[in-house]
């Protein structure tokens, strides 16, 4: 049974490798993604079971990645939590996001949100159609 | 259209913001992974790890911190200045050292030149502007001179932007080595010194008034 992916999106070097020792060492894949336009890239490799997105990034940013997953065929079943320092919700809100949350979050109410939009670290890939 | 001095400093606040919580974020993870490990997990390899990114994230606040109120301080003038001579080589040189950006060449065009100057302001003023052109290992080139108008200290390396030495304001570009506020601190301590600070062809170029003096 593969561990579901979860797509971490964030331009910052310290908070992508904090996130993704949270999410392997609790039992997740972990892709990474340095902007939307990587973070594309990755989708079209293996549709994740959950997007972690940050929203203010270079090369194109988390409202514009958001945008563009929607546009392709499934991506809006594709659960997406913000992840941003921006303190504002308000852009997180054009994202359609299934949370947001702000750093610096509490570990657990990221492990929480994992749980809840991938079923767990156990439970089977997931197959978004 | 042009915004209000509440608006610009509400921005520059929101970036300073930002760029606090993304390390802040950091260390306080590491600082919960490392209490939920067993004792003995702490000194192996994931203990390291986490400890090792902990500190990382904290020296980048600490940069941060120290730009940020530099500038507030300088902006209300409660900083005491204490000018004294100053050698430019000897001073490029220990800024180097404290910048960690080893295998900086230092050129100086007209024998040793000093001026009047705050030694921490010019040691701040000079760690910002060789870790902004050492960036990402780019080779830096300083070029220290003097002319009819002063003292120059040239310095050459990653191409800064023209907008470099602005106020950030929100939507900036985050710096992960927490040096996100160093140009704009740098232009603040040399304002405070009387000198000038520009972007001159991708490189900054900190200016002296008077004839640079001879030690």
């Amino acid at each position: 049974m593969t561990a579901p992916l979860v797509l971490v999106v964030d331009d910052d070097p310290d908070i992508m490798e904090a996130i993704a020792d949270i999410l392997e060492t609790e039992g997740y894949r972990v892709a990474r993604a340095r902007h939307g336009g990587e973070a594309l890239a990755r989708v079209a490799e293996e549709r994740p079971a959950l997007i972690l997105l940050d929203l203010m990034m270079p090369v194109m940013d988390g409202p514009t990645f958001a945008a563009e997953l929607r546009r392709q065929e499934g991506g809006d079943r594709i659960p997406v939590v913000v992840i941003s320092a921006d303190g504002n919700a308000e852009r997180a809100e054009r994202v359609r996001a299934q949370a947001f949350l702000a750093k610096p979050f509490d570990i657990d109410a990221l492990l929480a949100q994992a749980a809840r939009a991938t079923g767990g670290p156990e439970s089977a890939g997931a197959s978004h159609p | 259209m042009k915004s209000s001095p509440c608006e610009a400093r509400s921005s520059y606040l929101g970036f300073v913001a930002h760029e606090f919580r993304n390390p802040l974020a950091t260390a306080l993870w590491c600082a919960q992974l490392l209490g939920r490990l067993a004792p003995e997990e702490r000194g192996g390899p994931r203990g390291l790890k986490l400890a090792a990114m902990a500190q990382r994230a904290m020296a980048r606040v600490g940069r941060l911190l120290e730009d940020h109120f530099l500038v507030e301080r300088l902006e209300v003038r409660g900083l005491p200045l204490r000018p004294e001579p100053l050698e430019l080589g000897a001073a490029v040189r220990a800024a180097a050292g404290a910048a960690a950006v080893a295998g900086a060449t230092v050129v100086v065009a007209a024998g040793e030149l000093s001026v009047s100057a705050d030694h921490g302001l010019l040691q701040r003023c000079l760690e910002a502007l060789l870790a902004a052109a050492g960036k990402e290992g780019a080779a830096i080139q300083v070029e220290i001179g003097a002319s009819a108008a002063g003292a120059s200290v040239r310095v050459l390396g990653a191409p800064l932007p023209p907008e470099a030495l602005e106020r950030p304001a929100k939507g900036a570009p985050s710096d992960p080595t927490g040096r996100a506020l160093g140009l704009f601190a740098a232009r603040a301590a040399a304002e405070a010194m009387g000198a000038t600070l520009a972007i001159d062809g991708g490189a900054a170029l900190l200016c002296f008034p008077g004839d640079g003096g001879a030690p």
